[in-house]
């Protein structure tokens, strides 16, 4: 074992011993101040959100995940694969593989339409700029966040989920919440 | 017309001294000092500015008026201004006028992303539009042909296209039609747009208005890769760049060569990239089962395959033109080192010897790419760039057309640049050799021998004196193209050795612009004779041990047993059209049949021992030898399928299972190395030394390591064109688009060829038959049923059948008689 110096050693000073009074007030007066918070909430409104039973409000303009449009009138998809969502996308996470129209039997509006439309949502970092990038409003940030799955693969959503109707999980929160 | 002179000038652009060349347009000079000036229709590939779009305004000191830069030519002390207020506003103004009628379906439109339109729109224009009219329509989009789609409201008429087809390719099909906003671009009559080279115009479009229909919607600039290669489809050898996606080639672009291209690439080359994907390919070793080929584990191909070694002393391969240098010199090794085997051909014709190739090898006498568009005079003898390298038609027509070169063609079938040429002479179908004496006899003032060589050629002796006039009177830089098919037979040697002679008293070897160009069968087909992928020499054109026996005398061996292993390295030659019958006799026959391919033909299903699946072209690796001696170098764009490997790699794997040699590195800087060393006058040459562009080994120290040439012995005459006596003399041609690769690619099939017959009018009427009818060529068992195609150029007497089908047929050689009658 090394030797200690002497000069090394610094006495913690403490202070006086306390009384039988003094130890009481500590354990117990200032205990309660501390909780004084904590035990009223206790008798106020419960604050608790029972996730999964219940969901978190999120704001309207949340970015969750995508949403494909089609037009309400003709049915057609609003997207025509022009993959400018994949070039906006920093995370990559987008990859569309365009196809040519056959006129009797449209899929979107124009000449073209996206044949594949895949987005990874394992590497997606919701930042949005595929909606900013999207000429024809196709591709929308949806409020949905509860994305988690047993693997990977499972993650990537393909036209079809992207394009259904997602169940409307997660509530909007009101103007003044 | 020797190259120009440049005379250094210096002028000033936005204040900055710019270096140029007295004469240079200003757009041009203006790049060359770093400064940008937007251009749509400016293009001086195409020919001379035409000053259509009004996008390069510029304003010089000393002229009022705003100057389109694209067709001022600079001059010394010239002030510029390209970045001035007025010069602006103008810039503004034409974005906004071509915008009028440009319809926003960028998000649609397959240039979106690579559009200079888009770029110059956003880089100089005002960004606002007060047209608020409705804009022109038309309907959209239409095909211009099966390769191209037009969308007429997209363009900016900038007559890019028009000037393509009128000036570079001389197809003369594109015109514009209507007048003013109306104003669109179609063929005159509506007919599609199909021509060699038609491909091109959608490289040179500036917007969206022509597009590849091959390539329509599948990607868009920021998914795809661009990886720069060689074409390996033919001769030409284009330096091109796949466009990748997801590991499969979706385009293909080119890679601008002035030592090669030039810039541009035919349709073939441009999307015979199909046939990668196709499903029709072979992508797993196959090996016979009965009278089956049925897929086999790697590790069984290898054994069968290594069966080879038993057959030692009786081996025999045939190496076709897509084999690159790396795997030419692995197997010719394999063969004459392990084998003991000399029987190796790359050539179709027959070979020549090696002090005869050295000769022709002679780095003085060889001409360049670049020379063809430079010198007073090109000579065509026997080849038809458009079908055997294509690109070089181009390059001659440019020459032609913009320097005033005299072209003259000597040739068996009528050529495309005929109409061009100052004198066409043509002679017998496989007479070419004698039409070389001939024309040697006449420029040596010979008449005598000039005249019994031109009988020999079933040529006429006035029109070969003709010949030989221009030639002499044309100009000292002189280029003779010449096809292959020139040595073929039993005069080829004497006609080398002819063209040889031609070539000094020219005087070609004493002038830098002038020279030989060989147009070979076989892409590297220059490339394989230097490695010593021929019978008569070895690696470098060194004399050989021993001189082997050439493709035919292999079949006629293999027919009669005396080789019994056969091995095809990217090589089918039943489907050439050249001894048909032997060569199924021969495979029928041999014990053990060896084929790397990737499509399979009835003769190679039926008698192939093994068939390694072949890579592709873009999964290609390794070097290949231009014909005017350029060495390049394939890159690999894509991974091939799982179960395709490289063919050196196959090679030497064979040879350590069957006789347990190492051949050595067969792939990479490694395999190029092993070249380099073999071939003396490529002494050191390294992958890095070659680089993307590739360079002549003529241009290096180690060409002098070339062996002296030998041409002193005696050779045999050529044989006399036979006399057309009722029957016609046979002659061959191989279509651009006879190709499996072609074939294979959906958006080419429709060019794929059916066999047909080339004949004269005469000989038709005489026949019976009209344009279009069928017609059986032959007799008996082997006759060939064949559509006839009139031709007025070709001369009585003579007939040219397509070969480089599927079903080729059994024709007699070359110059034989045939019968042909009405079907």
């Amino acid at each position: 074992m090394a030797q200690i110096d002497e000069d090394d050693i610094i006495l913690v000073q403490r202070g006086p011993s306390p009384t039988v009074a003094g130890g009481f007030y500590r354990s117990f007066v200032e205990t309660a101040r501390g909780l004084k918070t904590t035990l009223f909430k206790v008798f106020g409104e419960t604050q608790t959100i029972q996730y999964p039973e219940e969901k978190t409000p999120v704001y309207p303009r949340f970015r969750g995940r995508h949403k494909l449009h089609t037009f309400e009138d003709t049915g057609l998809e609003k997207c025509v694969g022009c993959s400018l969502c994949a070039a906006a996308c920093p995370a990559d996470c987008i990859r569309v593989v365009a196809a040519e129209n056959d006129p009797n039997n449209r899929v979107s509006a124009g000449e073209r339409y996206a044949a594949v439309y895949e987005i990874n949502m394992s590497r997606c970092i919701f930042c949005g700029y595929c909606e900013v990038a999207c000429p024809f409003d196709a591709i929308t940030m949806g409020h949905d966040y509860e994305l988690s799955d047993l693997n990977r693969s499972d993650l990537i959503f393909t036209k079809e989920m992207l394009l259904a109707e997602p169940i409307e999980r997660t509530p909007l929160r009101t103007e003044d919440e | 017309m020797p190259r120009p002179e440049h005379k250094e000038i210096t002028l000033t652009i936005d204040g900055r001294d710019v270096p140029a060349i007295d004469g240079q347009i200003l757009v041009d000079a203006a790049r060359g000092g770093d400064i940008e000036i937007p251009v749509f229709c400016y293009e001086p590939k195409i020919g001379g500015p035409v000053g259509a779009c009004r996008m390069c305004l510029v304003e010089i000191e000393g002229i009022s008026k705003l100057q389109t830069a694209c067709s001022t030519p600079v001059k010394d002390g010239m002030v510029v201004h390209t970045q001035t207020d007025r010069v602006k506003g103008a810039q503004q103004s034409v974005v906004e006028f071509l915008l009028v009628n440009h319809p926003l379906d960028c998000p649609v439109c397959d240039k979106g992303g690579e559009c200079p339109l888009q770029d110059i729109s956003y880089g100089y224009g005002g960004g606002k539009s007060r047209f608020i009219e409705p804009k022109r329509h038309f309907v959209k989009p239409l095909g211009l042909s099966p390769l191209i789609a037009i969308d007429r409201e997209r363009c900016i008429l900038c007559y890019r296209c028009v000037r393509f087809s009128q000036e570079v390719s001389e197809d003369h099909q594109l015109v514009l039609l209507e007048r003013g906003a109306s104003t669109f671009v179609a063929t005159f009559d509506g007919h599609p747009y199909v021509a060699p080279f038609s491909g091109n115009i959608i490289e040179l479009c500036p917007v969206g208005a022509l597009t590849s229909r091959a390539y329509r919607f599948r990607a868009r600039p920021w998914d795809i890769e661009g990886s720069g290669s060689v074409c390996n489809l033919c001769p030409a050898q284009c330096n091109v760049t796949f466009t990748v996606r997801d590991d499969r080639v979706l385009r293909v672009l080119s890679r601008d060569h002035d030592g090669v291209d030039d810039g541009w690439l035919c349709d073939k080359g441009r999307f015979a990239y199909q046939a990668t994907h196709s499903d029709e390919r072979i992508t797993a070793p196959l090996v016979r089962d009965g009278d089956q080929l049925r897929p086999a584990t790697w590790e069984r191909a290898i054994q069968v395959a290594s069966g080879i070694a038993r057959h030692s002393g009786a081996a025999a391969a045939i190496v076709g033109g897509e084999t690159t240098n790396e795997e030419g010199l692995l197997l010719g090794r394999y063969l004459r080192d392990t084998l003991a085997s000399h029987d190796i051909d790359s050539r179709q014709g027959g070979a020549l010897s090696a002090g005869v190739l050295r000769e022709l090898a002679r780095t003085d006498l060889q001409a360049t790419v670049p020379d063809l568009e430079f010198a007073h005079t090109v000579l065509l003898l026997d080849a038809d760039p458009v079908d055997d390298a294509p690109i070089l038609d181009l390059r001659i027509r440019k020459g032609a057309r913009r320097n005033g070169a005299q072209v003259l063609v000597a040739s068996g079938r009528p050529t495309a640049l005929d109409a061009r040429a100052a004198v066409a002479v043509r002679h017998a179908p496989g007479s070419a050799a004698s039409l070389v004496l001939a024309l040697d006899a006449a420029l040596s003032g010979d008449q005598g021998s000039a005249s019994s060589h031109a009988t020999d050629a079933g040529s006429d002796l006035e029109a070969i004196n003709a010949l030989a006039e221009a030639l002499k009177a044309g100009g000292e830089d002189v280029v003779i193209v010449w096809g292959e098919r020139v040595t073929d037979g039993a005069g080829g040697e004497a006609a080398a050795k002819a063209l040889v002679n031609i070539s000094a008293t020219l005087g070609l070897g004493t002038r830098e612009g002038s020279g030989l160009l060989e147009l070979p069968r076989g892409t590297n087909g220059r490339g394989l004779r230097e490695v010593g992928a021929i019978p008569t020499a070895g690696p470098g054109l060194s004399n050989p041990v021993a001189v082997g026996r050439s493709t035919d005398e292999i079949a006629a061996a293999a027919a009669a047993g005396d080789v019994t292993a056969l091995w095809f390295l990217h090589a089918d030659p039943t489907r050439d059209g050249r001894n048909t019958e032997t060569w199924t006799r021969a495979m029928a026959s041999a014990g053990l049949v060896i084929a790397h391919a990737s499509t399979l033909s009835p003769e190679l299903a039926a008698h192939a021992t093994v068939v390694f699946p072949a890579e592709a072209g873009a999964e290609r690796d390794g070097t290949i030898t231009h014909p005017d001696g350029r060495i390049q170098r394939l890159r690999k764009a894509i991974g091939s399928p799982v179960d395709v490997r490289p063919a050196a790699a196959i090679i030497a794997r064979i040879a350590e299972v069957g006789s347990g040699v190492d051949l050595g590195p067969t792939a990479g800087p490694a395999g190029t190395a092993a070249v380099s060393a073999a071939v003396s006058f490529y002494a050191g040459l390294n992958v890095d030394e070659i680089g993307g562009r590739g360079l002549r080994w003529q241009d290096r120290d180690a060409a002098t390591n070339l062996p002296a040439g030998d041409v002193n012995g005696e050779s045999a005459a050529p044989v006399p064109a036979a006399s057309p006596n009722g029957a016609l003399r046979l002659g061959t041609y191989r279509s651009i688009w006879a190709s499996p690769e072609v074939e294979l690619s959906p958006a080419l099939k429709f060019l794929s060829r059916r066999p047909t017959v080339e004949l004269s009018p005469i000989d038709a009427e005489r026949i019976g038959v009209t344009q279009g009818q069928n017609v059986d060529v032959g007799t008996g068992a082997d006759v060939l049923r064949a559509t006839a195609h009139l031709r007025s150029d070709v001369p009585a007497g003579s007939i040219f059948v397509e070969s480089g089908l599927a079903a080729p047929g059994n024709l007699p050689s070359e110059g034989q008689l045939i019968e042909v009658n009405k079907a």
